[in-house]
């Protein structure tokens, strides 16, 4: 016999996702398989509720560097940080349509006070930029020395906002008293 | 010296250099976890291959479906080590496919034949599968 308490428990969480249309949704830890797995979902979806093919390759570009992303830099991790490679780190990664066609994609992760202090500058000075500007950025970085420490060739932040239809948005979870990092949320319209 | 094989995996290309034949060819979807990593390798590896060459006629095909940016990066300091070959004397035919509908990767192939002028750029237009 089916047990009601089920639905009353966890029904809202199930509603929800579908009042907002999310197509994919993953929370946990992100290893490269995982990236990899994810794409197949992704494109297959994708392919299935019939989007457009340059709509879908810049949604599938920004969601393979927002994931990469939580490998690089969440601050949940459970591999050392000295790491650069078979890594494993905690966040999360949302699909979802909106009813004008267009899609939103979403991820939050935590990262470190100073990681989160570069990205507020980073993304503030991308978002007083006009798309023309974005590429002449892009087209810079890449002929650019890759900065210290970055895994992601300094591009991958341009790479979004260059296939985004509006300015990315962010927002962070500040830290609680219990010392927990702060959260990094980020948005691209595509 | 050896050929350089890679089989494919669902992000990283098959990597088939046949430097006895001077035939490299790339293709796949590109999006290692560590691009320099995965690259680093390669690069090292086709610098060498060229070092040997003098009047060598060379032909590289690049036909990669996806690459993301940290492997934009490296296919740039791939395709600069080939324009620094022809300085030294050799030609180099570089046939750049592209998805039909693919703006992006179309858009960096022209990129590319505006910075490596030495290099013999050949676009290739491919209809979706």
């Amino acid at each position: 016999m089916p047990s009601p308490l089920i639905t009353e428990k966890y029904g809202s969480f199930f509603n929800l996702a579908r009042q907002h249309q999310v197509i994919f949704y993953y929370v946990g830890y992100f290893s490269q398989h995982i990236v990899a797995a994810m794409a197949d979902a992704v494109k297959l979806q994708l392919e299935v509720s019939g989007v457009a093919g340059p709509t879908r390759r810049k949604l599938f570009s920004s969601f393979i560097e927002m994931a990469q992303n939580i490998i690089h830099y969440s601050s949940d991790s459970l591999t050392p940080h000295t790491h650069s490679d078979g890594e494993l780190r905690h966040g999360s990664v949302c699909i979802r349509r909106e009813d004008d066609g267009s899609f939103q994609l979403l991820c939050a992760n935590p990262v470190e006070q100073r990681i989160a202090d570069e990205l507020r500058v980073k993304l503030d000075a991308l978002r007083a930029m006009t798309l023309e500007e974005i590429k002449q950025a892009y087209r810079q970085t890449l002929r650019d020395e890759t900065p210290e420490g970055s895994k992601g060739a300094g591009i991958g932040l341009l790479t979004v906002a260059r296939d985004a239809r509006a300015p990315l948005d962010f927002d962070f979870e500040p830290a609680d008293n219990t010392g927990a990092a702060p959260v990094f949320y980020l948005k691209a319209t595509i | 010296m050896d050929n350089l094989y890679i089989a494919p995996t669902p992000s990283t290309p098959e990597v088939d250099f046949k430097f006895d034949a001077h035939r490299l060819s790339l293709r796949g979807e590109s999006y290692p976890e560590n691009a320099a990593a995965f690259y680093g390798d390669i690069i090292a590896k086709l610098k060498d291959y060229l070092g040997g060459q003098q009047s060598e006629k060379i032909e590289v095909n690049i036909a990669l479906a996806y690459f993301n940016s940290s492997s934009t990066k490296m296919l740039f300091n791939l395709i600069e080590a080939l324009n620094d070959a022809v300085d030294t004397g050799n030609q180099v035919q570089l046939n750049w496919f592209h998805d039909e509908e693919d703006d992006t990767i179309l858009e960096f192939g022209q990129e590319l034949s505006e910075d490596f002028t030495s290099i013999e750029f050949v676009s290739h237009a491919v209809r979706p599968s």
